[in-house]
């Protein structure tokens, strides 16, 4: 074991609750290379975070901003005219229909006075700690890109998505529980699966892992055939002999020390795991305030609650999806290209109460302070139909010039609104907070900044935001 | 690489500048020393020739004195009233790094004193390396001189070739000393699993050790290198760099079923040692370089084996980008892999690091404007010579099965008939007869059939389906007058009506005698002919037997018109008279399966496991003996019963064998044609336009094919006109990249050769030699090994010899402190740093040591993930189907873009959605539990159990012997085996096999 000082700077062990930067390493080569991946960056937090952890909500297909988050009584107004304009916007049929207003309505909340509209009872109820992003704008008006974009700065398979990206600079809070978890829709992955959880060039521990029900939660936790009774304990203490003697005859370098450790955590994890998601033991109360008793709200129910007991657990980053693959019918997203009345009611209905309940707990247990809630889609919706141009249609096409997303908790200006779409909420036209800046912003609140947070891969440092991001500034409490 | 400082490059201009001013004083700010360098490090980038800001161009004297946009820039001698100033003063530039004081009073200074900058003098933002980028002068772009060996240590015991010169030099002056040589057990192992990728035999070890000379190593390379495993091996490195993906990625990541021809082709063009320009220059042009020859359709599957956007969107915004990301995405990997030139960054501005200009970005999109990913049908002579030599292969097989067979059922019958008195005659010789076995060939005559409709061999018989299915044979090469019908057949039911089994027909069928099944009366046997003109009822029992076993049925035509039936070697019913009918040589032909050519309900449902033709009338004792040897159908049981051990055991495997050759057979289907998922190419592209700030829709100067000047010592315009074709394009990007004086070509691949024997390159970015990729540890060693492949006609083999026979290869990997002390990275190579297997190593390794590797090579991937299609997107899910096809090695896995195990997930497999120069190598707790639970291990954990029981007669020490032989190749000390013992008597051997899987000794290689 002599080595082992110099050998431990040198082969950091990937897992627990280091993020990058925590390593020093020798090499005569250092100072005059500059690509050492992964190893010469400055240390995480480089601030005082406001936010330790975060539950990002991902609603899948394109929430109408119109219909929900973005009061637009100028829509109200236009109902039944064209939208007249000459340009041939970027949506996805290219269908023009007339202007349509919306069919939910809208009051005012809480304290703040927050419009927003009755197609989320619940959340609205809780107003005055939201803080709602009306001017969000994205690159492309195509689902799966676009899922991409507001997951990982890139409209491309194989980007680092956000989640890993918090995993690489944070590291997790816990040794025994993975950093980033996934927690998906009951109906399906999202388009694109599980290359929106990625770590892409990131090393693979970044990689969000996903937590599913029944008696594995995370794959390959206990034997995928039952074995023998105690077997696991005999052969894990034969196996750590089996290693001990053969570092005596090797010497104990850093990626053998690391192997050993990580068969003990494994074994930590055979019991963490199933503790932080097993429910049952929660109250009746707190599992009703969840949805768990209703069957539309039981899925979200259940992974809302799950996400509390994640972060309780350390976690660092939860993602909840919401809505499965696109298409089909009926639509098990929010791709409502049909009908969003008859869409939107459903797929809210499913979110509503859980999120509600969410934003409560984690409020009555003090968590809200330093939790982040992100509630975002990766596009909104057209405010004029996807219908012939004489005719005012049900349903709306994709919209990536002006949609809203909100968040709560963890060091935002709770009940207020930010950024503006036009009248008729077509176009952001106010403080456009782009994908890039979204992120920027959300790295900012965990304290990375995120013009720092970057990894060497073919040539050029990577970031989340790319070459771009803003911080917006002004959404901070 | 030169930086700014004292000894400027500027300096050269400054003697020119006076002598153009002819005076000599000395200025607190000098041009060339001090305001060229800020100039070109903070302001051209923007204000330059090629790219416009604010219409302001910087890089000359005359328009750098008159401005841009907001007017005049610089006033001599008045900082004050100068734009320049004003801007740089108050940080409004350099819009994103201001500069610092002292730049800033140079400036200020500079124009106070009068603003001097030499007439002509043009900066060029590439000219030099500046603190922030490359220029030309970037070390990796200079040309290759093969430098001399350090000469210190020509003497030196330790060099076995230059190589350890080289490193040596560098260990000396870091004043360190190279480990010993690794013991034999170890050097052998990490030479198996780094050549192959698969782990020695314990034997092959064993007699390494036993005789671990120099001679012995340098044979085992060579029979290394020669191995097809060798292939499989660097194939799947050079797969990562093509980011080879069997699915199309984005929403709806289609499954790519025909791409594996290029994974085969790589295989093999790496088992070939083919010339390493060659290798390039065809995955990039084969198709046209070798118009017509399929192979050249199988290796450009490289420029489009990455991800490809099916769902584009309607707009014309939306397409256009989608398509410049196409290119982007082939020409970026074209650049890295090759050249190791990050040419993509150049997309929407010159190149932020490298002296790669926005224009040649574009310039080498027009060179590939003709790819498009597709899908192509080639003729495949490769295909055909597989045909072939398969069907040589399931002959040979069949006749030796059919030796065994027959001896088997001649014992059993042998036994039947001991004791009992038999008369029974030879068996008559007819003048055709098909076996069926596994063609169908006449193997007396030159009858042989053709298949028509669904109609094939299976299981030993030939199968017909009842429709439309039949075989007809040549026509018959005599003419028949009387003659004897005989076949053993099979019916799939017995409620069937008037298919025939056997029958001569006259060529259209308008006349014929067939023996048929139930036409006229049901369940039972008669000669169709004809309108019935010589059938008659054989008033005989109801056939009840042959839906369950075959039954020898024969039809007699005898000279006079008599017509006689028998089954199972006796009299069916009465025998009959009617007339003869002649069947004349030329114009008649035998037919199976069916009564006759025109018939309605023709067809026979069921097998025909022989069938016979004589040109004569049967006497009964004839037909009973050859019903005997064959009616006495001997069944499973018997003929098992019958064979020694040996031929048992050699029988059932050649079944098995003939199994899968069958089915191999099936796969490569009928058709001269294969699917290739390949460069669907546009022969002409038409002209390419530079893309403003890369916007698709803002198109701006049209460019010529071509490729990055930086590289100065060739040419890198193509010499062809904007729009020329696609094969011009292509083969001039091919010829550029592979050009003898190209130093990039061989730098690259030679730090990638050593970068997978060692785990880091020579120089640690393999995919960027530009500027923020890593320098090289050592320069002269890169470009002597550069050089070393020039000289050996670019044969990579020859590269890996040289590299695993040095002495610096050949070290102990132990840790020592004092090389940990002042370079734990081992960048200097004072050990062999220890490797962790990749994920595909390990599970090839698993397989190779639980006795299930299969060692098939090429195909289609074998597929241990379902594919689910859900609503226009694809989902990949892991699975773990049992059977040795899944059992091959990983690099035959299909390999969709998502969806893997965790076996592949956890040891840093990477997805393929871009090229992958190097592999993390991470250890997770998630690692251990895959590696503990995953089912692909405990199934393997169990069939290695299974295979040491069989081995060991229930001798336990033998069983943990054999065990850590396969494992480790090694045996067991007392203490493992004390330990190792108690663990299978309470555990069972299975639990052995499962920790011997997850040790560190099988996992880490020294």
């Amino acid at each position: 074991m002599k080595f082992l000082d110099n050998i431990n700077r040198r082969d950091f062990f990937n897992w627990g609750i280091r993020g990058i930067g925590a390593t020093a390493f020798t090499s005569l080569l250092a100072s005059n290379t500059k690509a050492h991946a992964g190893l010469k960056h400055d240390t995480f937090p480089n601030f005082t975070p406001r936010a330790k952890r975060a539950i990002h909500i991902s609603l899948v297909g394109g929430m109408s901003h119109v219909d929900s988050y973005d009061y637009k009584p100028g829509l109200d107004k236009a109902h039944g005219k064209p939208l007249g304009s000459n340009e041939k916007p970027d949506i996805f049929f290219g269908q023009v229909g007339q202007l349509r207003r919306s069919d939910f309505k809208f009051k005012q909340r809480g304290q703040s006075g927050l419009w927003l509209s009755s197609m989320f009872p619940n959340i609205a109820e809780m107003a005055d700690e939201m803080t709602v992003i009306r001017s969000m704008t994205t690159n492309s008006a195509n689902h799966t890109p676009a899922l991409f974009f507001a997951n990982s700065g890139f409209e491309f398979n194989g980007f680092p998505s956000a989640g890993s990206w918090v995993s690489y600079g944070l590291g997790c809070e816990s040794e025994t529980l993975p950093a980033f978890v996934v927690l998906g829709d009951k109906r399906g992955g999202p388009n694109g699966g599980a290359s929106n959880w990625t770590s892409g060039f990131l090393p693979s521990q970044h990689q969000g892992v996903e937590l599913r029900t029944g008696k594995t939660p995370v794959r390959d936790l206990f034997p995928a055939i039952d074995q023998q009774e105690g077997s696991d304990k005999a052969a894990r203490t034969f196996l750590k002999r089996l290693n001990t003697l053969h570092a005596d005859r090797n010497g104990l370098d850093s990626i053998l020390s690391n192997r050993m450790r990580s068969y003990e955590l494994a074994a930590r994890m055979q019991l963490s795991v199933p503790q932080v998601s097993n429910i049952k033991g929660e109250p009746e109360h707190i599992k009703k305030m969840y949805g768990l008793n209703e069957s539309r709200t039981e899925d979200t129910g259940r992974r809302c609650l799950l996400a509390r007991r994640l972060l309780e657990g350390g976690v660092r980053f939860v993602q909840i999806y919401s809505g499965g693959p696109i298409g089909g019918s009926p639509r098990a997203s929010w791709d409502a290209h049909e009908n969003v009345k008859e869409n939107h009611s459903v797929e809210a209905g499913r979110i509503d109460k859980p999120i509600a309940g969410l934003l409560r707990d984690l409020k009555q247990r003090g968590m809200l302070d330093d939790t982040l809630i992100l509630f975002t889609t990766e596009f909104g919706r057209t405010p004029f139909a996807q219908s012939k141009a004489n005719q005012v249609g049900p349903g709306r096409d994709h919209n990536k010039y002006g949609f809203s997303c909100w968040l709560a908790g963890g060091g935002v200006k709770p009940g207020i609104s930010y950024g503006q779409t036009d009248e008729i909420g077509w176009k952001t036209v106010e403080n456009p907070v782009h994908w890039h800046d979204f992120h920027a912003t959300v790295l900012h609140l965990m304290g990375m900044d995120h013009k720092k947070l970057t990894y060497y891969h073919n040539g050029i440092e990577r970031r989340l935001t790319n070459v771009h991001g803003q911080v917006v500034n002004d959404i901070f409490a | 690489m030169r930086q700014y400082g004292l000894n400027n490059p500027f300096s050269r201009f400054i003697l020119f500048a006076i002598g153009i001013t002819g005076t000599i004083s000395i200025h607190s700010a000098d041009f060339d020393q001090d305001i060229a360098p800020i100039f070109v490090r903070s302001c051209v980038e923007c204000h330059n020739g090629f790219d416009l800001k604010g219409k302001l161009n910087l890089s000359q004297r005359n328009s750098a004195l008159k401005g841009g946009k907001s007017g005049t820039l610089i006033l001599p001698g008045k900082p004050e009233e100068s734009l320049l100033w004003n801007k740089i003063k108050n940080d409004d530039m350099p819009p994103d790094k201001p500069l610092d004081q002292k730049e800033k009073k140079l400036v200020q200074d500079w124009i106070s004193e009068g603003a001097n900058w030499g007439t002509n003098l043009k900066l060029d933002p590439f000219e030099f390396t500046t603190k922030k980028r490359g220029g030309y002068d970037w070390w990796s772009l200079q040309p290759i001189k093969r430098p001399n060996q350090p000469d210190i240590t020509k003497s030196a015991k330790w060099v076995a070739n230059p190589i350890d010169a080289f490193v040596l030099a560098k260990l000396k002056s870091a004043k360190l000393k190279p480990s010993s040589p690794a013991l034999p057990r170890a050097l052998i192992r990490r030479l198996y699993f780094d050549i192959t990728g698969l782990p020695p035999s314990a034997k092959e070890v064993a007699k390494f050790v036993s005789n671990p000379t120099n001679e012995a190593y340098k044979k085992i390379v060579d029979d290394l290198l020669s191995s097809p495993r060798y292939g499989e091996r660097w194939g799947r490195h050079w797969l990562d760099l093509a980011r080879f993906g069997e699915s199309d990625g984005f929403e709806r990541n289609n499954t790519r079923n025909n791409l594996w021809p290029y994974r085969d082709w790589v295989i093999k063009a790496i088992n070939d040692d083919m010339p390493y320009d060659e290798f390039v220059r065809m995955q990039i042009a084969g198709d046209i370089l070798k118009p017509g020859d399929p192979v050249g359709q199988k290796s450009v599957g490289f420029l489009v084996a990455g991800l490809h956007n099916t769902v584009v969107g309607g707009s014309e915004f939306m397409k256009k980008t989608a398509r410049q990301d196409e290119l982007e995405e082939i020409i970026g990997t074209v650049g890295q892999t090759f050249v190791g030139l990050t040419v993509n960054c150049a997309r929407c501005h010159n190149h932020k690091y490298d002296p790669i200009l926005q224009k040649e970005y574009y310039q080498l999109t027009s060179a590939i404007a003709g790819v498009f990913h597709g899908e192509r049908n080639v003729s495949d002579p490769e295909l055909e010579r597989q045909r072939k030599s398969l069907l040589t292969q399931i002959e040979s097989f069949s006749k030796e099965l059919k030796l065994i067979e027959n001896q088997g059922r001649q014992t059993v019958i042998n036994k039947r008939s001991h004791g009992k008195e038999t008369t029974m005659p030879k068996p008559p010789k007819p003048i055709s007869r098909w076996e069926f076995d596994n063609n169908l060939k006449d193997s007396i005559g030159n009858l042989h059939g053709k298949a028509k409709g669904s109609a094939r061999i299976s299981g030993g018989a030939l199968l017909v389906d009842g429709n439309e299915s039949w075989i007809e044979t040549n026509s018959i090469e005599s003419s028949f007058r009387s003659k004897t019908l005989e076949a053993w057949v099979e019916l799939s039911n017995l409620n069937q009506k008037g298919g025939g089994v056997i029958g001569l027909q006259s060529l259209n069928g308008a006349t014929f005698d067939s023996i048929v099944f139930a036409e006229l009366e049901a369940h039972r046997w008669m000669s169709g002919s004809d309108g019935h003109s010589r059938t008659k009822s054989f008033r005989a029992k109801e056939e009840n037997f042959a839906h369950q076993q075959p039954v020898h049925i024969a039809i007699v035509y005898q000279e006079d018109g008599t017509v006689i039936g028998y089954r199972n070697g006796v009299q069916y019913g009465k025998p009959y008279k009617t007339n003869l009918q002649e069947f004349f040589k030329g114009s008649s032909q035998v037919i199976f399966g069916m009564r006759h050519k025109g018939g309605r309900n023709n067809y026979l449902k069921g097998k025909i496991h022989r069938a016979q033709l004589y040109d004569r009338a049967l006497a009964p004792n004839e037909i009973a003996a050859s019903a005997g040897v064959e009616s006495s159908f001997v069944s499973e049981l018997e003929l098992a019963a019958a064979l020694s051990k040996t031929k048992k055991t050699k029988r059932m495997a050649l079944k098995d064998q003939l199994t899968g050759l069958l089915a191999r057979q099936k796969e490569l289907g009928k058709g001269s044609k294969m699917k290739i998922y390949t460069v669907a190419a546009r022969s002409n592209p038409g002209k390419v336009r530079i893309l403003k700030r890369g916007n698709a829709m803002d198109e701006g100067e049209i460019v010529r094919p071509g490729a990055v000047s930086a590289l100065r010592t060739f040419s890198s315009d193509f010499g062809i006109k904007a729009n020329a074709s696609d094969s011009d394009r292509r083969k001039q990007l091919a010829n550029w990249i592979t050009h003898p004086k190209n130093p990039l070509f061989n730098r690259v691949i030679a730090n990638r050769i050593w970068h997978y024997h060692f785990g880091t390159g020579l120089v640690e970015t393999p995919n960027d030699f530009g500027f923020n990729g890593g320098r090289p540890s050592h320069p002269e060693l890169l470009d002597w090994l550069a050089s070393e492949l020039k000289t050996n006609g670019q044969r990579l083999k020859g590269l890996h010899r040289l590299i695993v026979t040095s002495n610096t290869y050949r070290q102990a990997a132990a840790p020592r402190e004092e090389g940990l002390a002042v370079d734990s990275e081992n960048r200097l190579l004072w050990r062999k740093s220890p490797v962790r297997l990749d994920a595909e190593s390990l599970r090839d390794a698993v397989l190779k040591v639980s006795g299930k590797l299969n060692f098939k090579m090429g195909g289609p991937g074998f597929r241990d993930v379902s594919v689910i299609p859900n609503n226009g997107t694809t989902y990949y899910e892991p699975i773990y189907p049992i059977g040795s096809e899944y059992d091959r090695r990983t690099v035959y896995r299909f390999s969709p873009r998502g969806g893997r195990s965790a076996i592949l997930d956890t040891f840093d497999c990477p997805d393929p959605s871009t090229t992958a120069p190097r592999r993390a190598v991470t250890t997770t707790p998630l690692q251990a539990l895959a590696l503990l639970n995953n089912k692909f291990i405990l199934n393997k954990a169990d069939a290695m159990a299974n295979r040491l029981k069989a081995q060991s007669n229930g001798n336990r020490d033998k069983q943990i012997e054999q065990a850590f032989l396969s494992a480790f190749q090694r045996n067991p000390d007392s203490e493992e085996m004390l330990l190792a013992k108690r663990l299978i008597e309470d555990y069972g051997l299975t639990t052995l096999c499962r920790s011997l899987f997850n040790s560190n000794e099988f996992i880490i290689i020294n």
